[in-house]
């Protein structure tokens, strides 16, 4: 009786399985857009989801006005704004509902998820929607552009660009007799000048096996800044070149000498406002979380971020694209390219820069007057806007998620001492290369 | 007394009355317990299931071959490095506790209820607790290792200090559990045997080491398999304190279960994993029924007493040559 | 032994003892004073251990978050959950104490056999079978799989054993159906051991993350502790507001088990009691 029973359990729960599997796939051909975009009809109501994770301060206020401003000029499209609190909850929002067959209409990504996504065809190609207006794509900053590519194919459309700048205390640096370092080699030396008292240089957060971190991305630039970026432009991990070693190397000297500490949750942030940190080398985007911390105990002061031996600069693009989900219907499909583009305009960019931090990924903006004054009352605009122009993102594979947390891990084992930075970087490289194998 | 109609009732009605639960088991538990074992044999796409691939055997390949990333064997000595601690430690230590607070009265009775206490609280909170506790700027851990003379030490961001952090805190939290079991088996000794030990001159020491300790035999067994079943399964800890990190140092087998299905997308490999764990578990479970399902220990027969009891006075009289 | 050194003896043992519950107390106690801190000064080294009295730390995390809808939440999926344990245990367990059909005792195995699966093995499954059947994201997902219990089955049956058989033969001649049998006469008469099972429920579902954290998004019917875990995601280095929400979660449960300590122990003591 009981073999039975379990026979007849075992046969039941495959068949559910296979059931399971078959009669609820996407099918490759669901998609649209096979001759043109598809467009709304004048007048008719459509409703779009944003899943995005512009969730405290002023990104989401700035996020609803400027939505609103939309809906404003479009009656008949209502955009529901679907924040999550930070990125890797978006990021499991998004696999939750593209997992149960309702992904949202739209949402914010990283190029590695809109990879993955790509991958597994549920994402709307853009080719055709863009093909009406080639300009808008033409005129965008070149890193920008690449990193909206996947496998050749357009995924996803701009939204928010940032690059990093040197936020530091410039009492401190006075009183240490030294000035804002204008190469990595320079910085090295600053660093260790100003670390005494209980003050330390620069506090970062080196990310871990889950994801990278602030300090990961300062340690790409350093690694970029030697010759070697940590990876190829088509993904391929370069993690254990010599470059990178050095770069590492470099990271580990500093924590020896007091001059780098490790923490999490924005550590240079809140050393900084503690008055107990130097330097905070994050994102522009940081810029009111800093003033925040900072709370006016001193004038914070915003520089380049430090520029290779030889002068040239280097900086990484960071921040998201959009991309569109292929189980919309028509209609929302055609209203949420409408909502994307507009997102991109350069008077909505100004806007949407000049409140947020974030750079415009529009360069026509610069040109408008109001930027104008904007950036006449923030220097850092104009030169962060200028490393925007120069670099480029991190390549949209599917590996790379991954392969950025062995970084990661990595860089907080060679910290903690628990390893040399040529082992610690040959172990993530084969990491690395495994996971770029088994993705591809 | 032999049982009357009740005892025998044969009533249709019956299946109705296990069905709610079956049915639940059903659903929940044996029906995802073998569509595991479905996806495991699958590179499962879960964005877009119709895109998944027959594999057979591979996921389990990877799996044995220490192919994946982080190899199966880091897992598992991860997972051996916690379930260890979490075992000796919590045994030890609850045995330890349990007779130190297993007497009468007002404070002895308050001292239990405050080792007991953290067990109720929620994993979440207190594990929050514990990640600003070792905060490696401001944290009171920080406060000790001061006072021995080092530097700050950042606990949960150091691989050779992340995994003690994490057991550190379980056995705070799983302490009260295990104590309390003890208390319960202690309170089921007999004392005659006790008396009569500490009448022949044993000791403290040896009243508990020669006497008490092999009554306690089948709950210390218990405490090993109950511990070691729920160690195997901890999750809520190591996703809040570390998320597995840094590197994959704290990377248990339950929580690889959930970073290769819900943050990698290794669906399939993950499903293998949980087969793995699955087989683990079970295997320990049906000790643990067996244990329970024993007859009680005997009693000790005369011989076996005075034996004991010969040993404590032998030893009581070397020592004091 | 002398009185005196009985006395001493014992002194020394109440005063190690109490060390030891405040070394477990400390954590808890050092959580309260944090949340009473004042921001600034909590990022302090060596930390201050007396509380500055912020009681708006506690305002200020109350207002960040909607806790009042987690509470609601964990409180009506407790208690759903509770109400359907109660219920499948009482019925089951009867059945299986006291009433005889085919395949009884395999049935039972295969109750035990349901308690060998660790629930993280069965969370992929159930994310994927969830989501095709669009339970994703519902009260029921996250109340439904915890319907029925084997811990609750195995102690009901075992009490429902052990009541003697006349008076059930009783109630037969007054013409009570099973129903009656196990709900009015049984059921009552179990009342213990439905405290532990039913305290024993809530208390898990009060401290429910995992499941809930993988098998919802919206905040609107997510419970406590994924809603504390979010609040630590967007307040991360804010630990004074943080340390005052992880006081105000936890407190219920500690009021509830400081009133019922007796039926918290209670269980873990037959547990040990079991083996002999």
């Amino acid at each position: 009786m009981k073999r039975h029973t379990v026979t007849a359990l075992a046969a039941g729960a495959a068949i559910a399985a296979l059931a399971l599997t078959g009669c609820s796939g996407n099918s490759a051909d669901s998609s649209s857009g096979s001759k043109g975009a598809p467009t709304l009809a004048a007048g008719k109501k459509v409703t779009i989801t944003f899943a995005e994770a512009m969730a405290s301060g002023a990104l989401k206020t700035e996020l609803e006005k400027v939505t609103q401003e939309f809906e404003s000029k479009n009656p008949n499209i209502t955009v529901e704004l679907q924040a999550q609190p930070d990125y890797g909850t978006l990021k499991t929002k998004i696999d939750a509902a593209v997992t149960a067959g309702t992904p949202p209409t739209i949402a914010q990504v990283y190029g590695d998820w809109a990879a993955a996504y790509a991958q597994s065809e549920v994402l709307e190609p853009l080719t055709d929607y863009a093909a009406a207006d080639p300009s808008a794509t033409d005129g965008l900053y070149k890193g920008i552009k690449n990193s909206l590519y996947i496998d050749k194919t357009l995924y996803m459309w701009p939204f928010n660009a940032s690059a990093l700048v040197t936020f530091y205390n410039p009492d401190l640096l006075k009183a240490a007799g030294v000035e804002a370092p204008k190469t990595w080699d320079d910085f090295a030396t600053v660093a260790k000048a100003v670390s005494k008292d209980g003050v330390v240089a620069l506090p970062i957060d080196p990310g871990s096996s889950s994801g990278p971190a602030g300090g990961t991305t300062i340690f790409e630039l350093m690694a970029q800044a030697n010759g070697t970026p940590v990876f190829k432009d088509d993904g391929t991990p370069q993690f254990d070149s010599p470059d990178v070693v050095k770069a590492l190397q470099t990271l580990v000297d500093l924590k020896k000498a007091g001059a780098v500490q490790t923490g999490t949750n924005y550590p240079g942030e809140t050393a900084l406002g503690a008055q107990k940190g130097v330097f905070d080398i994050s994102t522009s985007t940081s810029f009111y979380y800093d003033q925040q911390a900072v709370g006016g105990k001193f004038q914070l002061a915003v520089a380049p971020v430090p520029a290779a031996a030889d002068g040239t600069r280097i900086n990484q693009i960071n921040g998201t694209n959009v991309t569109m989900f292929n189980k919309a219907s028509d209609d929302q499909k055609a209203a949420a390219w409408k909502y994307m583009q507009f997102l991109t305009e350069a008077e909505t960019q100004s806007e949407w820069a000049q409140a947020t931090g974030y750079l415009p990924v529009n360069p026509k903006t610069l040109d408008l007057p109001d930027m104008k004054d904007y950036i006449a009352k923030n220097p850092y605009v104009t030169f962060a806007s200028e490393d925007l122009a120069n670099s480029s993102a991190t390549p949209p594979y599917a590996w790379v998620e991954e392969a950025s947390g062995d970084l990661a891990a990595a860089l907080q084992s060679a910290l903690a001492g628990n390893a040399s930075p040529a082992d610690a970087l040959k172990d993530a490289q084969a990491k690395a290369a495994a996971a770029q194998k088994a993705a591809q | 007394m032999r049982s009357s109609k009740w005892g025998t009732l044969r009533s249709p009605v019956a299946y109705l009355f296990v069905a709610p639960a079956l049915l639940i088991f059903l659903v929940f538990s044996i029906g995802p317990t073998v569509y595991t074992f479905a996806l495991s044999l699958f590179k499962w796409n879960k964005f877009n299931p119709a895109l998944s691939k027959f594999i057979g055997l591979e996921n389990y390949k990877t799996v044995f071959t220490g192919t994946g990333n982080p190899s199966f064997f880091d897992t598992l000595g991860v997972s051996f490095y916690y379930v260890a601690g979490m075992v000796i430690g919590g045994t030890a230590l609850g045995l330890l506790l349990a007779v130190l607070l297993a007497r009468g009265g007002r404070a002895l009775a308050s001292a239990r209820t405050m080792v007991f206490l953290p067990h109720v609280t929620p994993v979440v909170a207190t594990s929050l607790v514990w990640v600003w506790i070792f905060n490696p700027q401001f944290g009171l851990a920080n406060l000790v290792v001061h006072a021995t003379g080092h530097h700050n030490i950042d606990f949960l961001g150091d691989s050779r200090w992340a995994m003690p952090a994490v057991l550190i805190y379980s056995l705070w939290h799983e302490l009260g559990f295990v104590t309390v079991v003890f208390l319960g088996g202690l309170t089921t000794i007999s004392t005659e045997l006790a008396e009569a030990a500490k009448l022949d001159g044993a000791n403290r020491w040896q009243e508990f080491w020669f006497v008490t300790f092999p009554q306690l035999r089948p709950v210390v067994t218990l405490v090993l398999l109950i511990e070691s079943v729920a160690s195997l399964q901890a999750f809520t800890q190591f996703f809040v304190m570390t998320k597995g990190g840094p590197g994959y140092a704290t990377s248990t087998l339950g929580f690889q279960l959930y970073q290769q299905a819900f943050v990698f997308s290794n669906t399939g490999y993950a499903a293998a994993l949980a087969v793995v764990l699955f087989v683990i578990t079970a295997a320990l479970s049906i000790l643990q029924l067996r244990l329970q399902g024993d007859r009680p220990a005997k009693a000790p027969r005369p011989s076996t007493f005075s034996r004991t009891t010969r040993t404590a006075s032998t030893r009581s009289q070397s020592s004091s040559l | 032994m002398t009185r005196r050194r009985i006395r001493r003896g014992r002194g020394i043992l109440i005063a190690v003892a109490m060390i030891v519950g405040l070394a477990f107390l400390a954590p808890l106690l050092w959580v309260v004073i944090t949340s009473l801190a004042t921001r600034g000064d909590v990022y302090r080294f060596p930390p201050a251990f007396w509380p500055d009295w912020q009681w708006s730390n506690y305002s200020a995390a109350w207002s960040a978050a909607p806790w009042l809808r987690y509470f609601a939440n964990t409180v009506f999926i407790g208690a759903c959950t509770v109400a359907l344990v109660l219920a499948t245990s009482v019925l089951a367990g009867f059945a299986f104490a006291r009433m005889r059909f085919a395949g009884r005792n395999a049935l039972f195995i295969t109750v035990l056999c349901v308690m060998m699966v660790p629930q993280t093995v069965l969370i992929i499954p159930n994310y994927v079978i969830a989501s095709r059947l669009h339970l994703l994201d519902t009260y029921w997902i996250q109340i439904l799989p915890f319907g029925a219990s084997v811990f609750g089955i195995f102690l009901l049956r075992q009490f429902f054993i052990s009541i003697p058989t006349e008076i059930f033969d009783a109630a037969q001649l007054d013409g009570a159906g099973p129903l009656r049998m196990a709900f009015q006469i049984a059921g009552p008469l179990a009342r213990p051991s439905l405290i532990l099972v039913g305290l024993n429920t809530f208390m898990g579902s009060w401290n429910a993350f995992v499941w809930p954290y993988i098998m919802t998004t919206t905040d609107s019917i997510r419970p406590i502790e994924v809603g504390l875990n979010a609040f630590y995601g967007v307040n991360g280095t804010d630990w004074t507001t943080l340390s005052a929400a992880v006081v105000f979660t936890t407190i219920p449960i500690v009021i509830l088990f400081l009133f019922l300590q007796k039926y918290f122990v209670t269980g873990l003591y037959s547990t040990s009691g079991a083996v002999r």
